[in-house]
């Protein structure tokens, strides 16, 4: 290797338990480098930087900073270092303005008191320099979350990061905020700064990426430079074999109106309104794709429907029954069914076995001597035939939910779902975090179900996802939803305009 | 877990030298009194039988996702409601008398809704008004406590007496299953009632809606489990089966009401709950334990003059070590590494 890399990673090795999630892991990091680590969910790439930052410790290997070996026990010696990452979660004080996140936990200049003009001024400096437009004086809680990550970056480059770790940084933005975050990312390796990206997204790597590293299995599969490369071959590389990453659909054959929504309102628990009237038309046979950035309404429609969320105004009508006072257990009875986003919080009970997952919500209709008692034969009946025909992956079904993978765990919620849901399945983020081969099962899942007659209605901030999988698209902005457009007769960048309120056609505006 | 109890007793083994008495030979002592014979076996289903009874209560409330604590209350109501249809109503009595064979089934059913009621009311704050359960419920026992007392030194009292009902009529006493240790059928109103908490918790519908509303309410509610009924529902039945703990101390132990009739009783069962870690089949080795103790506590004062209060102390000790025995395995794994890990990373590095 010619240059001296910045920050390399030599032969880690770590086991949790029994999983060995790093075997042998190098890989360098050269200086002024846009560096993709791509691999499937469990392949070990956040291990591996968890371990850069300080988050864990290797059982073996070592870590080099500028060509010498460095001892990082915790993320305060990887920061003294000048290594920063963003997580997935972002970890701001929602309450505190920019400028005080930003200087939160540092201490500087003399003195007991907070120079907060100085750190605003030298943060604007900063903040122009990279394109990263803030408002060093807002509140975070008011701040999109495309801007929190700004505010998160911002944050790095305060403590003049030299390698900024970002894992899976597009996951929450619009494709408007993702070139913004590309155009502040070029910016950086400009300056000589390094930057890892987490990733499982193809097209992401291509686009910034200079050079990637191909994890698989907890092991670097191979670290390639992106210009000589492709996404075909990448994902070859990733999963280890040929994947399609279209799936092969037939035209929609809709049927009858299965669920119909009017004018529906709802709002959240300090009263602002979340949903501005709804009306929308869901026939059998049929995926209607509501795109959007979340927090725009997708939570609040999704759990209305479903009849978790209270609404203040409007009908929903499943078939031709008014069911908008009824409660969980009357439309599940109904044949409805819901795939959470929250599929740890909210789809699944994570403490419970895999089985007693497996009939959450139909539980009594496992039972025997007249409803009194559990049939637990049938729960394990149930809970197997589930696992087989959607491919979970689980060791038996007495194992806790909560220790089965993102995809597993999905697989099994969706299972349960589509198994008891006759009449409508509602989705909310069905692949979020999920692998490539676990996105294609549950896409294949969900097209079969659309075929089988069912109407599903998918909300997902994925477009790849909506483009491929929806016959209509709507986009729901600001607790409006525009109306619903058949699939061939919109492009992504309409799309994508829509969902940050600029498209005239939307009934909502952003200010 | 095997290993925090004897830590425990090792900790609390070092408050017998000051006595001058050894340890061992204390607790060879303490476990003969309590276990040695049938005599003292007796006694110790005695003082297991309300620890039984309110630890299932625990059980119950605590596996619905509440906190409830207000166990205190119920026992001295549902004493209250036993001994008021013993004496018939008023120390004149009802003009008439119930059969025996009418008067337990009623007795249990009245003092069983006492407690109900009383638990009922807190599980009403919390489901429909989102009351914090913990402190309504430990406030409510004080109300109970101070009910019993008016009750005892008012409408029930004996005519020219302590504050304490008359000596109730001997149909209505629980019948002994050890004469010679006076242990009541109680036991058994416990063992019972501890079978059908484990089949309504692990092999019911409704156990498995109870225990996914406490695990998490969000998920249940998506299941379509109607969360607030549920959590009501075992709110209703920890209130009666304490409420029977109290009745067992009336009409098995004391035979007549008075006050403070509880002594602790409602907490130290919540500490059985725990040391069972809320598992109803394991509440009853739990609370022959904790009953063993306090019998053999009592006798160890009576002949050597070592305070049962180093048995309070071993009570406690054993449910911190274990408790903490559950936290240290989340904490002990970073902090081995740490040192070792600094250490062997520095030297790499020079």
């Amino acid at each position: 290797m010619s240059a001296v890399p910045l920050a390399a990673l030599r032969g880690i090795v770590k086991r949790f338990g029994p999983v060995l999630a790093n075997d042998h892991v190098s890989l360098d990091v050269r200086p002024g480098e846009v560096h993709a680590i791509l691999g499937e969910n469990g392949a070990g790439k956040s291990t591996a930087m968890q371990i850069l930052y300080g988050l864990y410790r290797p059982d073996a290997g070592e870590i080099h900073w500028n060509g010498a070996p460095v001892a990082i026990a915790d993320p305060a010696d990887a920061i003294a270092l000048g290594i920063g990452m963003v997580h997935q979660e972002f970890l701001l004080v929602p309450p505190m303005t920019v400028t005080e996140n930003v200087v939160l936990g540092l201490r500087e200049g003399r003195g007991p008191m907070l120079d907060r003009s100085g750190a605003a001024a030298r943060l604007a400096a900063i903040a122009a320099r990279h394109g990263l437009a803030v408002d060093p004086s807002a509140r975070i809680a008011y701040l999109p979350i495309g801007v929190q990550q700004r505010v998160e970056i911002l944050k790095l480059l305060y403590r003049d990061a030299r390698l900024l770790i970002l894992d899976e940084p597009t996951a929450v933005l619009t494709p408007q905020e993702k070139d913004a975050l590309f155009a502040t990312l070029r910016s950086l390796r400009a300056e000589g700064r390094s930057v890892v990206l987490v990733t499982h997204k193809l097209h992401e790597i291509m686009a910034i990426a200079d050079r990637v590293t191909v994890m698989r299995g907890g092991r670097v599969i191979d670290t390639l430079d992106v210009a000589g490369t492709s996404e075909r071959d990448l994902a070859r590389r990733m999963v280890g074999r040929e994947v399609v990453l279209r799936v092969a659909r037939t035209p929609a054959r809709p049927g009858a109106a299965a669920l119909r929504v009017e004018a529906l309102t709802a709002r959240d628990a300090a009263g602002r309104a979340t949903l501005r009237g709804i009306d929308l038309m869901l026939h059998a046979g049929e995926i209607l794709g509501i795109a959007g950035v979340e927090g725009n309404g997708q939570s609040e429609l999704a759990e209305a429907l479903l009849g978790l969320l209270p609404v203040t105004g409007g009908r929903i009508l499943l078939g031709r029954e008014d069911i908008t006072r009824r409660p969980v257990a009357a439309r599940r009875a109904r044949g409805m069914g819901f795939i959470p986003a929250d599929r740890r919080g909210t789809g699944s009970i994570t403490a419970l076995s895999v089985a007693a997952n497996a009939v959450l919500g139909e539980q009594r209709r496992h039972t025997r001597a007249g409803g009194m008692l559990l049939d637990r034969g049938a729960i394990v009946a149930t809970a197997r035939e589930i696992v087989a025909h959607f491919g979970v992956r689980t060791p038996n079904v007495a194992l806790p939910a909560g220790k089965l993978s993102g995809g597993n765990l999905q697989k099994l919620v969706l299972g349960r779902e589509v198994r008891r849901a006759s009449r409508v399945l509602v989705v909310e983020q069905p692949t979020r975090g999920l692998d490539i081969g676990a996105v294609e099962a549950v896409w294949q899942a969900l097209l079969a179900e659309r075929d089988a007659g069912r109407a599903i209605l998918m909300i997902s901030a994925e477009l790849d996802e909506i483009m491929n999988l929806a016959d209509r698209i709507a986009v729901l902005f600001e607790g409006r939803l525009s109306t619903p457009l058949p699939a061939d007769a919109v492009t992504r960048e309409q799309l994508g305009l829509m969902m940050a309120g600029r498209d005239p056609a939307a009934h909502g505006r952003a200010a | 877990m095997l290993l925090a109890a004897l830590a425990a007793f090792a900790v609390a083994g070092l408050l017998f030298i000051p006595y001058g008495t050894d340890p061992l030979s204390a607790y060879a002592f303490l476990f003969a009194e309590a276990f040695g014979s049938l005599r003292g076996f007796g006694f110790t289903l005695v003082q297991a039988t309300p620890l039984i009874l309110i630890a299932q209560g625990t059980v119950l409330a605590w596996r619905a996702g509440l906190g409830y604590v207000g166990f205190e209350g119920c026992f001295v109501l549902g004493a209250a409601a036993a001994a008021w249809l013993a004496l018939g109503g008023t120390p004149d009595g009802f003009p008439y008398a119930l059969p025996p064979a009418l008067f337990f089934p009623a007795v249990l059913a009245l003092s069983f809704a006492a407690g109900a009621v009383w638990a009922g009311m807190i599980g009403v704050l919390r489901v429909r008004f989102r009351g914090n359960e913990v402190l309504t419920s430990l406030m409510a026992n004080y109300v109970a406590a101070f009910i019993v007392q008016y009750l005892v030194s008012g409408p029930m009292r004996q005519p020219g007496s302590l504050p304490q009902t008359p000596r109730l009529p001997r149909d209505t006493w629980l019948p002994y299953l050890i004469p010679e240790a006076r242990t009541h059928a109680g036991i058994l109103i416990a063992l019972v009632a501890s079978g059908l908490v484990a089949v309504l918790l692990r092999a019911t519908p409704t156990g498995y809606e109870i225990i996914a509303s406490g695990i998490n309410a969000r998920a249940a509610r998506y299941g379509g489990i109607p969360v607030a009924r549920r959590q009501m529902l075992a709110i209703l039945l920890a209130g009666g089966l304490a409420a029977l703990a109290g009745l067992g101390a009336v009409l098995g132990v004391q035979h007549r009401l008075m006050d403070g009739l509880a002594g602790g009783a409602g907490f130290v069962g919540i500490v059985v709950a725990l040391l069972a870690r809320l598992d109803p089949l394991a509440v009853v080795p739990a609370a022959i334990l904790y009953g063993g103790l306090e019998v053999g506590g009592a006798a160890m004062q009576r002949d050597t003059g070592v305070p049962s209060a180093v048995v309070f102390i071993l009570e406690s000790l054993v449910v911190l070590f274990i408790l903490g025995s559950g936290l240290l395995r989340g904490w002990r794994l970073p902090l081995p590494w740490s040192g070792r890990w600094r250490a062997t990373s520095r030297k790499a590095a020079e």
